[in-house]
């Protein structure tokens, strides 16, 4: 088990009007992850995300980052590489001008910048050395995934990253995702579209009106209640097999294989024992989406 | 050294941008504006005021006079402008939290922006004095004041007039740096810039309303626009009138009143634009 990278601890956020934000919120996240942060609406994501990183004062509670609590301006914050809803720069500068005052506020200097990672991801060309208010929505913001990568961060957060970009950017940004994770960074990233959490997250904290709902691996969390698909080539004797079992629920065809609903046991204990009876096991997935299994928490909650 | 770079971020910010220039532009405008209308129009030395008929005698005076009738309100905007939008502005683009994201300590950002904001408000009046001196010299010469005009106001070598000039420019750039910290103050509280810079000009306009009412008695004499002409008998006559120090030390409570709450405020905001 490695030591936790992000952590949020007991953490509530209430704003002036009275409106509780977050609620007594605790999760982390360990070291090479890439957890989804889910939930609908107005269920405190970006609150929770904006406190990580120092920008609003936590009610109770607290957030850390390698193992620190985070404070504004905390020297931690260098480590981490930030996107937070639509990206965002002084629209009368270039958009190279931007990157480099943002680079050199904290005090770096410009030729320790990954400028060329940066400008590869920013794919602006020579739209790079213009004025970021002639940029389109999807330029900046790739203009600000290029900012986030500059420090060669360790970990990322992404707050909705994909907003206001094309398929093939959205594409793009999930690629990435996962190569800076490959690199070991750990990576928190918020986003409403759930098949892409699915597609590269590693883990999931669903949370609803403020208060967390459920955590874990993506694939725990879609088998938590859940049901598998599986496909096999002794479809007879897998059923008898799989019904014999305390923890199956019940078997249904669902050609060509079978969808068995279960209670608490684990795929590979169900490939386990079908293996052990001789059949071949070809597909084991589980059945439900994580959208399905989203609503499945967050209606439950 | 991280201050000097934040700081050295903001200069640029401000100093790449175009309403930067327009404000300087305007500033430079109007000096030679009075200069073409003084020249058309000569003042009468009985029924004008008595800075208006010296501009017109010695191009020295000049930039005093364009000192005077912009403090009175195209400067005040200039200044609420820098001090209004320093961070406000910042804050209707998205980009503060971009910032903030950096290991910035806020206390520093505060302090870098309002140096900045302070600095260009100051440049602002500067620019008033330094264009107003070139065009009066061209336009009117570089005379000192001897007779007969000495007669009534007092001789006053060139350098005395240039170094009475500066004093004065100091003073008024001194004068409204209140103004600017007190935009600066607000700026720290809201996301809406043109909010900031109008509370800037609201509070000098309220203070001049207020100072003109006598029934208010000593209240008058804490009221921040109270003092900001006690430079012009420098000037004019070369006398060095104790209000100006009251007008320093009052612009100083103001100044380090305004900063601190707004440093304050800032440093516990919660950052959501």
């Amino acid at each position: 088990m490695t030591e936790p990278v992000v952590e949020i601890v007991r953490l509530s956020k209430r704003f002036g009007a009275g409106v509780l934000a977050v609620d007594d919120l605790s999760f982390s996240v360990s070291q090479g992850q890439i957890c989804g942060l889910l939930g609908p609406n107005g269920a405190g994501k970006t609150t929770c995300l904006r406190a990580l990183l120092g920008l609003i004062r936590p009610s109770a509670g607290e957030t850390r980052l390698f193992g620190e609590k985070v404070k504004p301006g905390s020297d931690q914050l260098r480590r981490l590489g930030a996107l937070i809803e639509t990206s965002a720069f002084v629209p009368h500068l270039s958009g190279m001008r931007n990157l480099r005052l943002w680079w050199e506020a904290g005090g770096d200097k410009w030729a320790d910048a990954d400028l060329e990672q940066a400008l590869a991801i920013a794919d602006l060309g020579t739209a790079i050395d213009r004025r970021v208010k002639t940029y389109s929505q999807g330029m900046r913001q790739r203009l600000g995934l290029a900012r986030v990568l500059l420090g060669r961060p360790e970990v990322l957060v992404l707050d909705e990253p994909t907003n206001g970009l094309d398929p093939g950017e959205m594409r793009e940004v999930r690629q990435l995702v996962r190569r800076v994770a490959e690199g070991g960074a750990t990576v928190l990233f918020s986003s409403h579209v759930l098949a892409e959490v699915e597609q590269i997250c590693t883990h999931a904290v669903v949370m609803d009106k403020g208060r967390l709902v459920a955590a874990g691996s993506v694939d725990d969390l879609i088998g938590a209640a859940g049901a598998v698909y599986l496909e096999v080539d002794d479809v007879a004797t897998a059923r008898r097999v799989l019904e014999s079992m305390p923890a199956v629920l019940h078997v249904d065809d669902e050609a060509p294989g079978l969808a068995v609903s279960v209670d608490g046991a684990r795929r590979s204990e169900l490939v386990a024992a079908l293996v052990q009876a001789g059949v071949a096991v070809e597909t084991v997935t589980a059945r439900r989406r994580l959208e399905e299994a989203f609503l499945g928490l967050v209606e439950a909650f | 050294m991280l201050t000097a770079a934040v700081l050295r971020t903001e200069l640029v910010k401000n100093m790449r941008r175009t309403r930067t220039y327009v404000a300087y532009g305007i500033m430079m405008l109007i000096p030679i504006i009075m200069a073409v209308a003084i020249d058309l129009n000569p003042p009468d030395v009985r029924g004008e005021g008595r800075l208006l008929y010296l501009a017109s005698q010695t191009g020295l005076i000049l930039p005093a006079f364009a000192l005077r009738i912009t403090s009175a309100f195209l400067l005040v905007i200039v200044v609420a402008l820098f001090g209004g939008d320093a961070i406000a502005g910042e804050a209707s683009w998205g980009n503060l939290r971009y910032i903030l994201m950096r290991p910035v300590a806020r206390g520093r950002l505060v302090l870098a922006k309002f140096v900045v904001a302070v600095f260009c408000a100051w440049v602002a009046v500067a620019t008033v004095v330094v264009t107003g001196l070139v065009v009066g010299a061209i336009v009117f010469g570089t005379d000192p004041i001897g007779p007969p005009l000495s007669l009534f106001v007092g001789a006053q070598s060139t350098g005395d007039i240039l170094a009475h000039l500066g004093v004065a420019t100091v003073y008024v750039a001194w004068s409204l740096t209140g103004v600017v910290a007190f935009s600066f103050m607000v700026s720290c509280m809201t996301d809406a810039p043109f909010g900031a810079i109008f509370a800037g000009v609201g509070l000098y306009f309220t203070s001049l309303i207020l100072d003109s009412i006598s029934s208010l008695g000593n209240i008058r004499y804490v009221l921040p626009t109270h003092y900001f002409d006690a430079w012009v008998d420098l000037v004019t006559r070369g006398e060095w009138h104790s209000d100006m120090w009251r007008g320093v030390g009052l612009q100083l409570g103001y100044v380090l009143l305004f900063a601190l709450i707004g440093l304050w405020w800032f440093k516990r905001k919660d950052v959501l634009s």
